[in-house]
């Protein structure tokens, strides 16, 4: 057979040309492939690599690949046993630091596991020149350490450093002032800083927040947790808005959010949807910081406080802030009012790309209809806690936007309930990417029934018990995100819960459904402390769980359900049964903890790769006293999960 | 054995004072189940906490089927310990099947212990002629049956359904910590334990003894109680907490606490 001449071969690319394209190819299974195919393509592949997390257990550092030496990112936080102190098992760690460097000495940007401050001794000399770090730590934060340690440690090595997230990482409000004034060079170049406290309940106090601000005046980015409740000492008032606003004038994100929201608890609002107290902010003073904060581009103000009648500050926005493309408000009421129809308040802000109202008392489906019409960029939108808003409402707002509309979220909103919110997505049933919707039922006709496709990752928070989930819906053909609240009830009462189940096995009609995020974390029992004749959690296990091997998931998050008193999330039986007959999975995590020979159940799926424990809840069970997963047994159980594993590791 | 017993079994001392103290747990619980009453002991003494070998968090590869027959094993495991942290003299308070370890490491071993505190403690479990240990050798029965011919569901973690409505709800209770061990480790513990009667051997136990019970335990009928007060061979007193349930480390440690101190004091 003749060949021709203008038969050209993908290596006949020059190498300079097949360079630029690897270093576009993001996803990592894809990239473990291309390396495969023959040492050019390998060498290629890592010299383009630049992200990488490194899964393992922390004892066979000596065997660390220093293949990767591209490698900018670099995150360490995920090492086996998850949440151990990182170097501290070794006789020689500094020896081991030094091989990290060696390992990876591109590494900018770091995110690490932070249990004690030996880990970032030790660290953070190695790469002097980071400039973004993301600590973490679950795990509360030794009471005898000296105020700041930590950060200076930090500072005092990595000079260079432009960003810091500690929104994971378990420390006291009053650690990070100090250290922040005491490298004011550092201050002063540091560009985004995140203190939004996940990790606990705790929130930035007023002084706080100034002093550090004060010393970073080029922040672009700053996210905090504060205090909007004005009965407490530090509470966020006008004079604090206004000085934080003068303080950081380039800011192009500002998060401020009430340490309140972040437990994760349903809002406790009266009959109207006002919570008792107001916030010390008066709509004047938001005038003022609007106006002195000209580059922002997304805002969130989650105040958890009654802000009342905002409509002036809001209609300010659109021209004092005309790069706004983000908005985010919590407890702001009088936000658009929308009589006849004309646009006003928040609806004057046209610019905005992505929207979400939480617990705004009096918007009304006349507001909903204003702020379509008048923000026709919308491409995301939210509403939470909005009692008076209807389908009809929604509707209307789907029907507007639905050139843009490709991520939606409602919950908690009083008059919807799953059928009706199901048909008021119809305008974009098949431009809709990300969906969150609450599964409540009543009121609804459960006749409805229709046929369904859909593909891509599901998220379920059980709450309360719900029916059978019986509905499917018409071709969704891009939704690739489904999140779903379930309501379940007092698990802690005498109620078993009865003989069918969660109704997960529904979910197989979504055969492309490969990456679930399973959060029974919010429902609360007994795990061995049952009175005698209570039911226990692994009862409930066995009814959330029942039915998950019918499903093809690849990869599955599972917070398991919890016993408050002792501070229990823990794998019982009937969850390592089940999850052990999931035939597809290649990943698990377990946000809790579970014991060596339920762990060992696991051992049966045989595509199996990943497994962890991940305690990243507040406070995370201090190891000596919760015996389940020790390190010797995560030991074992990994030494296990690889050697019955025949496949190429990839 | 072949193995660091001290490792093996999680053994730590914590804690500061001039006397020790064991702290025993019982069968489907291991040290964790502590965690509320250790605090407030740490201040006054020398804590020492270990896994049984059964507990669901020791290796269970250690567990060797043909040497944990009975229960005297358990009492070489423990008397080992002690034997290894040099300890001479010491207080002991176990949990349920330890309790029932304590009192026979007390026959073998009299100088070593100045005080045995036995919570939820029963010489057997098993009613007999004139003796209410709580359960029917053939409730029991049902059980073991049950599990044996679903050993494979079992196994595969189906079991605690098995254990149907028409068995009572003693047995129902104390299954459910039976899954917490590995299964073939858990059938075997349970069978040890139900087998044990300790009634003969009671009368040789020359230490101090406080019995501590609450008000309804299903696993533990209120009179085994009054029957360890009148057959323990040493000086024993009964004491009863106001409240309910196999676990009162757990559930009522503000309750348990006191009278921990108390017995612990005399």
């Amino acid at each position: 057979m003749a060949v021709t001449s203008s038969d050209t071969h993908f290596l006949d690319i020059p190498d300079v040309v097949l360079t630029i394209i690897f270093s576009l190819v993001a996803d990592t299974r894809t990239r473990n492939a291309m390396s495969l195919v023959c040492l050019k393509w390998h060498l290629l592949e890592r010299s383009t690599r630049k992200s990488l997390t490194l899964r393992g257990n922390v004892r066979d550092l000596f065997l660390l690949p220093t293949c990767f030496r591209a490698v900018t990112d670099l995150d360490l936080s995920l090492l086996s046993p998850w949440g151990h102190p990182l170097l501290d098992s070794f006789p020689n760690p500094l020896l081991l630091a030094q091989f990290l460097r060696h390992a990876f000495p591109s590494v900018v940007s770091l995110t690490v596991y932070v249990r004690n401050p030996s880990t970032l001794h030790l660290l953070a000399p190695q790469w002097p020149d980071l400039r973004h770090i993301k600590l973490i730590r679950w795990h509360q934060r030794l009471p005898t350490l000296p105020l700041g340690i930590e950060f200076v440690a930090l500072f005092e090595h990595c000079r260079m450093l432009s960003s810091l997230d500690v929104s994971h990482f378990h420390c006291w409000t009053e650690d990070l002032p100090p250290a922040i004034q005491a490298y004011p060079m550092l201050a002063a170049s540091l560009s985004q800083l995140n203190i939004l406290k996940h990790s606990s309940v705790e929130g930035f106090k007023s002084h706080e927040l100034l002093a550090i601000t004060a010393s970073c005046p080029n922040l672009r980015e700053l996210l905090a947790t504060c205090i909007f409740d004005h009965r407490f000492v530090g509470f966020v008032s006008d004079e604090t808005l206004l000085a934080l606003a003068s303080n950081c004038p380039s800011l192009s994100l500002l998060h401020l959010v009430d340490a309140t929201s972040l437990s994760n608890v349903r809002p406790d609002l009266n009959d109207d949807g006002y919570t008792s107290e107001d916030a010390s902010i008066s709509r004047s003073i938001l005038c003022d910081v609007f106006a002195g904060l000209p580059l922002l581009e997304v805002l969130v103000l989650d105040v958890c406080h009654n802000v009342r009648d905002a409509w002036p500050a809001l209609e300010l926005l659109n021209s004092k802030c005309p790069r706004l493309k983000s908005l985010k408000l919590g407890q702001f009421h009088g936000i658009c009012s929308g009589v006849d129809s004309r646009p006003d308040g928040i609806a004057l802000c046209h610019g905005l790309e992505s929207l979400s109202i939480k617990n705004s008392a009096d918007l009304t489906d006349n507001s909903l209809e204003a702020i379509s019409l008048g923000c026709p960029k919308l491409s995301k939108f939210e509403v939470l806690g909005c009692k008076k808003i209807s389908a009809k409402g929604i509707r209307k707002l789907t029907h507007v936007l639905r050139n843009t509309l490709v991520d939606v979220k409602i919950s908690s909103c009083k008059n919807l309930n799953v059928v009706s919110l199901l048909q008021t997505m119809e305008p974009i049933r098949d431009r809709i990417e990300r969906l969150h919707i609450d599964c409540v039922w009543k009121n609804a006709d459960n006749s409805v029934k229709q046929t369904a496709s859909s593909n891509g990752e599901t998220r379920l928070k059980k709450k309360n018990k719900s029916r059978d989930n019986s509905f499917c819906s018409r071709t969704w053909s891009k939704l690739q995100h489904l999140s779903l609240w379930i309501a379940v009830g007092d698990c802690s009462g005498e109620r078993r819960p009865c003989t069918g189940s969660l109704g997960l096995r529904y979910l197989a009609r979504y055969p492309s459904l490969s990456r679930m995020l399973l959060d029974c974390s919010g429902v609360i029992g007994y795990g061995l402390t049952a009175p005698p004749g209570y039911p226990d959690l692994s009862l409930w296990e066995r009814f959330f769980l029942y039915g998950i091997e019918n499903l093809n998931l690849n990869e599955l998050n599972y917070w398991p359900a919890q016993d408050m008193d002792v501070n229990q999330r823990s794998l019982f039986l009937p969850a390592a049964a089940l999850l052990a007959q999931c035939g597809s999975l290649r990943k698990l995590f377990i946000h809790g903890t579970a014991n060596e020979h339920f762990m060992m159940f696991l051992l049966r799926i045989p595509t199996l790769r990943d497994v962890q424990l991940r305690e990243d809840y507040y406070p995370a069970p201090e190891n000596d006293m919760c015996t389940e997963m020790r390190a010797e047994s995560c030991r074992r159980f990994e030494d296990a999960l690889k050697s019955i594993n025949r496949h190429i590791p990839d | 054995m072949g193995y660091n017993l001290l490792e093996a079994l999680n053994v730590r001392v914590v804690g500061s004072g001039d006397r020790y103290l064991v702290l025993a747990h019982g069968s489907g619980t291991d040290q964790s189940v502590w965690q509320r009453i250790l605090p407030l002991f740490t201040p006054s003494f020398r804590i020492i906490l270990y896994d049984l070998v059964c507990a669901g968090s020791v290796n269970p590869d250690y567990f060797d089927f043909s040497r944990y027959t009975t229960l005297d094993p358990y009492v070489d495991d423990l008397l080992n310990i002690l034997k290894a942290l040099g300890v001479d003299r010491c207080a002991y308070v176990g949990h349920s099947v330890s309790a029932m370890i304590g009192i026979l490491a007390s026959i073998r071993r009299p100088q070593l212990f100045s005080k045995l505190i036995l919570i939820g403690a029963s010489p057997r479990f098993l009613n007999d002629k004139d003796y209410h240990g709580g359960f029917e050798q053939g409730e029991i029965e049902k059980v073991f049956s049950a599990m044996e011919t679903n050993y494979e569901a079992w196994v595969n973690g189906f079991a605690p359904l098995a254990v149907g409505a028409d068995v009572p709800t003693a047995v129902r209770e104390f299954s459910r910590t039976l899954f917490n061990m590995r299964p073939d480790i858990s059938l075997f513990v349970s069978r040890t334990v139900f087998n044990s009667d300790l009634r003969g051997v009671l009368g040789l136990v020359s230490v101090p003894c406080c019995v501590i019970q609450t008000a309804r335990d299903v696993s533990v009928p209120a009179s085994v109680a009054e029957y360890l007060r009148t057959h323990l061979g040493g000086r024993t007193t009964v004491e009863i907490l106001r409240t309910e349930g196999h676990l009162p480390h757990l559930t009522a440690p503000a309750l348990l606490a006191p009278v921990l101190r108390r017995a612990l004091a005399r």
